[in-house]
């Protein structure tokens, strides 16, 4: 068990890869506090889920739009549990549209909740993670924001901003044995990419060297690796869990 | 109230603390930058662990300004305070040793300006109430 002892935030952890990260951890041995925006029975099923495994995991409402919202779930974390050890944001939006035609509310939304989201969390757990010299901060980035995909301008905007803050961050808080890192999955088995898939069909698996779409558990296997004592020596990294899709070959 | 020793010898601690640095290096002449390594983060801890050891909140900027010069340049001129910037120094660091640093008055030298005493005649301010 690679992460006993250990207490851990998950945001949008209700779901999708965020589900799949508070599943690992927790198995790994890590007490989990998810927070998830609205899908309330999602949080309950996955609370009951992992409680019938003996795991200790529990789930807070919170839009992580809202600095106070965020800062009020790491306090709560504190007081229930002493410490936080590992922090993984993944609570993200897509609003894809061509930029001729996007909203200033999509864009806005869509930079909110991806990126100030992360801000507003890793502020808030910086405090505690120095006192007691350990950290470990994973966010969850994409592929697209090296890519130029069609109407994803604000998307990629918003995670091309989360690896340049990892970056930053990492080497600001690297001599407090607090690691940064990110990980930027590809095509991933998930409601986000639902629309994407069912429109393209077979189409988009032809271009992934590894001839499958990814399943939320790729992704939180790489998290689990960030998030382990071991990795100390690892920062300020964007690791890329694609099954090569990203590689260019032809 | 505690005493100048009773503050220093917490403040020392802390440095030891924050930064890894000896006891004995830890003098009220020694500069955090020069002499005991601290870099930005460190300047941070140290707060940090000021407010908890000592029950009081030390409010961004109060204990090592931002970089002020940067903002107005009428502060500085060809890498060197000018008076106005030297004024302002004082305003902002009533517990530094802004006479010292007038003497030679360096924009580099002004990470000189934070050394322990620098931070004990701070908290002794701080606690004091005034």
């Amino acid at each position: 068990m690679k992460l006993e002892g250990r207490v851990a935030i998950v945001t949008g952890g209700s779901r999708g890869i965020g589900r799949a990260i508070v599943c690992a951890l927790a198995r790994e041995g890590a007490k989990v506090a998810f927070a998830y925006h609205s899908n309330q029975q999602a949080a309950d099923e996955l609370v009951e889920e992992l409680k019938k495994e003996g795991r200790e995991v529990v789930g807070y409402q919170c839009d992580v739009k809202q600095k106070n919202a965020a800062e009020k779930v790491v306090e709560t974390v504190l007081e229930k549990w002493e410490k936080i050890d590992i922090l993984v944001n993944n609570a993200g939006v897509i609003r894809d549209t061509l930029l001729a035609t996007m909203s200033e509310e999509h864009w806005n939304e869509v930079i909110a909740t991806n990126l100030n989201g992360v801000f507003n969390f890793c502020q808030a757990v910086t405090r505690p993670m120095m006192s007691q010299r350990y950290g470990r901060m994973i966010n969850v980035s994409s592929v697209a924001a090296d890519f130029g995909n069609p109407g994803q301008a604000n998307y990629a905007a918003s995670k091309g901003g989360v690896d340049g803050f990892t970056r930053c961050v990492a080497t600001e808080l690297a001599k407090r044995n607090i690691t940064v890192n990110a990980v930027a999955p590809g095509f991933i088995e998930t409601d986000m990419t639902i629309a994407v898939r069912s429109a393209a069909g077979d189409q988009i698996v032809k271009h992934i060297p590894a001839r499958r779409l990814g399943k939320p558990e790729d992704v939180a296997h790489a998290v689990v690796f960030l998030a382990t004592e071991e990795a100390a020596y690892i920062t300020g990294q964007v690791l890329r869990v694609d099954g090569g899709l990203t590689l260019g070959g032809f | 109230m505690p005493t100048e020793k009773e503050i220093y010898d917490k403040v020392r601690e802390i440095l030891v603390d924050a930064l890894g640095a000896d006891e004995s290096e830890c003098t009220m002449d020694a500069t955090l930058m020069g002499d005991l390594g601290a870099e930005s983060i460190d300047f941070l801890d140290i707060v940090f662990r000021l407010e908890k050891a000592f029950n009081v909140k030390i409010p961004r900027g109060e204990l090592f300004p931002d970089n002020f010069a940067a903002a107005d340049p009428t502060l500085t001129k060809n890498g060197a305070l000018t008076e106005a910037g030297i004024a302002e120094l004082r305003k902002r660091l009533p517990h530094a040793d802004v006479d010292k640093f007038a003497k030679d008055p360096k924009v580099e030298n002004i990470q000189d300006l934070f050394t322990v005493g620098m931070i004990v005649k701070f908290m002794e301010t701080k606690l004091s109430g005034t």
